[in-house]
């Protein structure tokens, strides 16, 4: 059982998955996540193509003919009557952003280490709310971030590479 | 019926651009090749091969999912094969109840080898020796073939 520290509920800010973007060329997607309370502000997670493909399933309302392994813990969820409470972005160290996932039964919480790759698949498919903590806001990297979001933007993402000629 | 089976290994399967995790019985007289995609290989391979990953991956922490209310997997049945595919169940004990969960076998296969739990398969979806010729190709794989996966 992993336990962090519980975060103060008033220094945590909701986001949602606004998109996921593919970086060409590497086995990389971005998954693009959206503050919710007005502010503007985007925030970026590097995860790898078969955690951005689980992420981007749930995004698009995929009905898979065999469960995946995110929609296999919702099973485990309904099977065992667990609530998914929301999921916390919780920490960042060296450029890796650590979750927590927070889940409930018969008023039992508890609180389970993740990747956010995984938190976010799963919260998407619960559904639950997907929330950063105020420090990991303040610690992030945004050095040139915007600006090369939004060169990546420009671009039309998802197409293959056109060829110059 | 059911059989025990034991996760063999895993290959690369060159011709379809898949991997296949090769179950056998104890008497490695029958065996069960399942085709799977690369990351569900790579959940496998990392408990065949003991590595713990930095970060737990998606098997490690449905594994976590489970043992935060103590719920524990009993088994794992590859219960049906239907037009190429192949079907599963995961028996999970809680609080004295028992769950029986619809799962991909590549799933049911990574959290079974997490959680020591046995795998079995119906006797109906067993590959007799009508799979000679894969039979034989396994064969003259060579030890490297097996186990390792590029990522």
């Amino acid at each position: 059982m992993n336990t962090v520290d519980q975060p103060n509920e008033q220094s945590l800010v909701e986001y949602r998955v606004d998109r996921i973007l593919e970086e060409a060329n590497t086995d990389t997607r971005i998954v693009v996540l959206a503050r919710q309370d007005g502010v503007l502000d985007t925030f970026p997670i590097w995860v790898g193509a078969a955690e951005g493909n689980a992420i981007k399933l749930a995004l698009d309302t995929m009905i898979t003919p065999r469960p995946m392994s995110h929609d296999l813990i919702k099973s485990f969820a309904e099977h065992l009557n667990i609530t998914i409470q929301r999921v916390v972005i919780t920490d960042v160290k060296s450029s890796t952003y650590y979750a927590t996932v927070h889940v409930a039964n018969k008023g039992l919480e508890r609180t389970i280490d993740s990747r956010p790759s995984d938190a976010i698949a799963l919260a998407l498919r619960a559904p639950c709310p997907i929330y950063i903590t105020q420090d990991v806001l303040k610690r992030r990297s945004t050095t040139n971030l915007d600006a090369w979001l939004a060169k990546l933007e420009s671009k039309d993402i998802g197409a293959p590479e056109v060829q110059e000629t | 019926m059911i059989t025990q089976m034991h996760v063999k290994g895993l290959m690369f399967d060159p011709y379809n651009n898949a991997y296949i995790v090769v179950l056998r019985d104890e008497e490695q007289s029958d065996m069960l090749p399942i085709w799977v995609g690369k990351s569900e290989a790579g959940a496998i391979s990392m408990s065949l091969e003991n590595v713990t990953p930095p970060r737990p991956m998606t098997h490690d922490f449905m594994k976590s999912f489970l043992d935060a209310f103590n719920a524990k997997v009993i088994s794992v049945v590859i219960t049906d094969l239907s037009e190429h595919t192949y079907f599963s169940k995961i028996h999970l004990m809680y609080e004295d109840s028992e769950y029986t969960v619809d799962a991909r076998p590549s799933d049911a296969i990574a959290l079974a080898l997490r959680s020591n739990a046995p795998v079995f398969a119906n006797n109906s979806v067993i590959t007799k020796q009508s799979s000679e010729e894969l039979e034989q190709w396994l064969e003259n794989l060579k030890p490297e073939d097996f186990g390792k996966l590029d990522s």
